[in-house]
């Protein structure tokens, strides 16, 4: 299912991160998201992802309209925030929150979850707090969490913003090899023009509220057709 | 001097030998008091959720009340409720006064307002993205306020417990309302009262030690659980 | 946990209703320090099958709980309010059941030099001469109604005086207070015996015996006619109980723990 939003706007307390935004996501294809501070990244995100209701306009998964159906479409997404946004329990239990959510029996959960632990590396910690954790393993035992559900839509706000070179890899192989598996659908709100190629088959430009560019990541990157975009991937000023 | 000594050495014996009378006194408190907060905490914590998370009519002005009420006299609220429910009083009909129900509601009251103000102080600290992660993760609304909930829960359980202490501890409304009735609604504070009143201090002794381990343990208990965050 | 939690729940909705019948007697501190109900009530509810639940306030409190309708019966001491209270309608079936006295107690060594004095007039106003502390229930009780039926055969108000101390407690512990300020007071009988380490708070007995200083109990039931929940006749077998034979000859039997008599019986005498 394609997802489409159309005419979005939203405000918070009087100021409008969303101005009329409409976008289509194509199902099976990695999109990132780019944009400066402020422009409506996140938000557009948390829209889609079905975390927050649109102020205006609506959000649809193929033939399904989100109001109508956040509860079912919900169970077949999975989400990665920015910041610190694990539980306050274990990392067992952070990670195992989503198949409970899914009602998963306790053996095949158990499974699953360590798996998931071991394909981020995060097997020897799993009894640990999540309060006890460096911010390279929370960022990781938040992806492991999201993918462990294996939802057909992957939504990630900076998942690797201010993580160093060794934990950027662990979280992009996983990502790699899951989709190698199957193919979903990712959106990810990125800073970081290099993950932008090596993760983005398409890539949105975002600006004041609105998409304002979208291509194939080459053509993006090649021959941006709009000036700020051209600014903003080389790296000037946009403000 | 003499006197004294004997009063502890019998208190201790009343405790040891699980004195019946003592152990009725004993259950009746546990039992209204445990009564009072399970009502209390299941209220109070849904309308701390409610002031933290919910357009709510009046909302600063209950929040200020609630912080104010925290210290409300007990005495007082037991001269309220003995006028409400005086046969001559507006719910007169429900003959509740003297009976252990009236001390549950007696104590509902004075939990009421520390749960709900110390939970609202847990729950408001409480980021949105913890709500918002729940609901990235398949919750519906309810399942990520039930997440939001239980991240807060360290502060709530301490909010639950401020409360049982402050029951427990409490004298001056349950006598009002209870009527310090032998065998039915006399319980720990109120025979403590009485039995000083009578020169028996050995069972007041004994009670005053009860009441004490009571805390104890329940501070404990709340020690080890909130430890094991920083395990 | 939670079915621990249940468990609880139910046993307080059942605890209180495995008597059928119970009654409510508001009564006063007096009485019940003296213990004389956990002695006399088995008898009665084991006889008549009718629990009895006592409130003990002091007498003014209780008339006061029975006139808005939350009690059934009072056994209570102020005679000359009860008659009073019985004419008005707020109670009925009012009988004497046992009387005892009020003495007035002081420090052993008496500064105000009340011992020997018969009349409790006179040793109040030596109290007043001599500004001696006088520490008062000052609560509205029967003893505090007694205390200022005596005042007034002196024509005067003692409160106010620096010497005069309203502390607005119950008998018992009234009693202590005076003993920590070396203070008078004017005290029933029955609640002085009772106090168990009566020893040790250095007062006594200084002035007994004078007519006016007699302490007459009484049973009414509260006017069913005014209160249609009263359990009249469940109240009225506690009060048949209180003044017959039997009842009497408990109230006679009663010993306090240092094997003293604390009422005398003296129903339609």
């Amino acid at each position: 299912m394609n997802i489409v939003l159309s005419n979005i706007s939203k405000s918070y307390n009087g100021t409008r991160a969303l101005r009329e935004c409409s976008v289509a996501i194509e199902k099976g294809i990695s999109t990132a998201v780019i944009g400066p501070n402020g422009s409506g990244k996140s938000t557009l995100l948390r829209i889609a992802a079905l975390i927050e209701g649109p102020g205006s306009g609506k959000v649809s998964y193929g033939e399904f309209r989100s109001a109508d159906d956040v509860k079912k479409l919900r169970q077949l997404i999975g989400v990665v925030l920015s910041g610190d946004t694990l539980f306050n329990d274990s990392v067992y239990d952070n990670v195992a929150y989503g198949l409970k959510i899914r009602k998963m029996n306790k053996n095949e959960l158990r499974g699953k979850v360590s798996d998931m632990l071991a394909s981020l590396s995060l097997s020897d910690k799993a009894g640990k707090h999540a309060m006890e954790l460096s911010s390279g393993e929370a960022q990781r035992v938040a992806v492991a969490r999201a993918l462990v559900t294996e939802p057909e839509y992957l939504f990630l706000d900076e998942p690797t913003a201010s993580l160093d070179p060794l934990n950027t890899e662990i979280i992009e192989n996983a990502l790699q090899e899951i989709r190698a598996l199957r193919r979903m659908t990712i959106v990810t709100v990125t800073h970081n023009m290099f993950q932008t190629k090596r993760i983005a088959d398409r890539v949105m430009m975002m600006y004041e509220g609105k998409v304002i560019e979208e291509n194939i990541t080459g053509a993006i990157f090649d021959s941006p057709e709009n000036e700020i975009t051209r600014r903003f991937i080389n790296g000037i000023m946009v403000y | 001097m003499e006197r004294l000594f004997y009063s502890i050495k019998e208190a201790f014996r009343l405790i040891i030998t699980l004195d019946s009378e003592m152990l009725g006194i004993v259950s009746l408190s546990l039992g209204v008091s445990i009564a009072a907060i399970c009502f209390a905490s299941l209220a109070g914590i849904v309308l701390a959720y409610a002031l933290a998370f919910r357009k709510v009519p009046l909302k600063a002005f209950v929040v200020s009340t609630m912080n104010t009420f925290m210290g409300l006299p007990p005495v007082v609220v037991g001269l309220v409720l003995y006028l409400l429910l005086s046969r001559s009083g507006p719910m007169g009909f429900m003959k509740l006064l003297y009976t252990p129900y009236a001390m549950v509601i007696a104590q509902v009251l004075l939990a009421l307002p520390i749960i709900t103000a110390m939970s609202h102080a847990s729950l408001v600290a409480v980021r949105p993205a913890i709500k918002y992660a729940a609901k990235g993760l398949g919750a519906s609304d309810a399942q990520a306020s039930i997440a939001v909930v239980r991240y807060a829960r360290y502060g709530i359980i301490s909010s639950v417990m401020a409360g049982l202490g402050r029951v427990m501890a409490e004298v001056g409304a349950v006598l009002i309302v209870g009527g310090n009735i032998a065998g039915y609604t006399r319980v720990m504070t109120t025979t403590i009262a009485l039995e000083y009143d009578k020169g028996n201090f050995e069972l007041a002794i004994a009670l005053g030690i009860i009441l004490l381990l009571i805390a104890l343990i329940l501070n404990s208990a709340l020690y080890m659980y909130q430890r094991k965050v920083y395990r | 946990m939670k079915r621990v939690l249940f468990t609880i729940l139910i046993m307080l909705f059942f605890a209180g209703t495995s008597y059928a019948d119970r009654i409510r007697c508001a009564s006063t501190t007096s009485t019940q320090n003296s213990g004389l109900f956990e002695y006399l009530l088995p008898f009665f509810e084991k006889e008549a099958g009718v629990k009895v639940d006592v409130v003990a306030v002091g007498t003014g409190a209780a008339f006061k709980i029975g006139m808005r309708g939350d009690a059934d019966v009072l056994l209570v001491h102020a005679k000359t309010e009860e008659l009073r209270l019985v004419n008005e309608g707020y109670f009925v079936d009012r009988h004497d059941v046992m009387y005892n006295d009020f003495v007035i107690l002081g420090p052993v060594d008496d500064p105000a030099g009340l011992r020997g004095i018969r009349s409790a007039p006179i040793a109040f106003s030596l109290i007043n001469k001599r500004g001696t502390v006088f520490v008062s229930r000052g609560d509205n009780s029967g003893t505090h109604k007694k205390e200022m039926s005596i005042w007034k055969t002196l024509d005067m108000d003692p409160r106010w005086n620096k010497w005069y101390l309203e502390v607005g407690q119950g008998m018992a512990k009234a009693i202590r207070i005076a003993s920590e300020k070396r203070a008078y007071i004017l005290a029933d009988r029955g609640t002085w015996l009772a106090i168990n380490d009566s020893d040790d708070l250095g007062m006594e007995v200084l002035v007994e015996g004078d007519r006016i200083l007699f302490n007459q109990y009484g049973v009414m039931i509260v006017n069913p006619e005014r209160h249609g929940h009263v359990k009249y006749d469940d109240a009225r077998k506690f009060v048949d109980f209180l003044i017959s034979e039997k009842g009497q000859g408990l109230v006679a039997s009663f010993r306090n723990k240092q094997g003293k008599q604390l009422f005398y019986p003296n129903a339609g005498k």
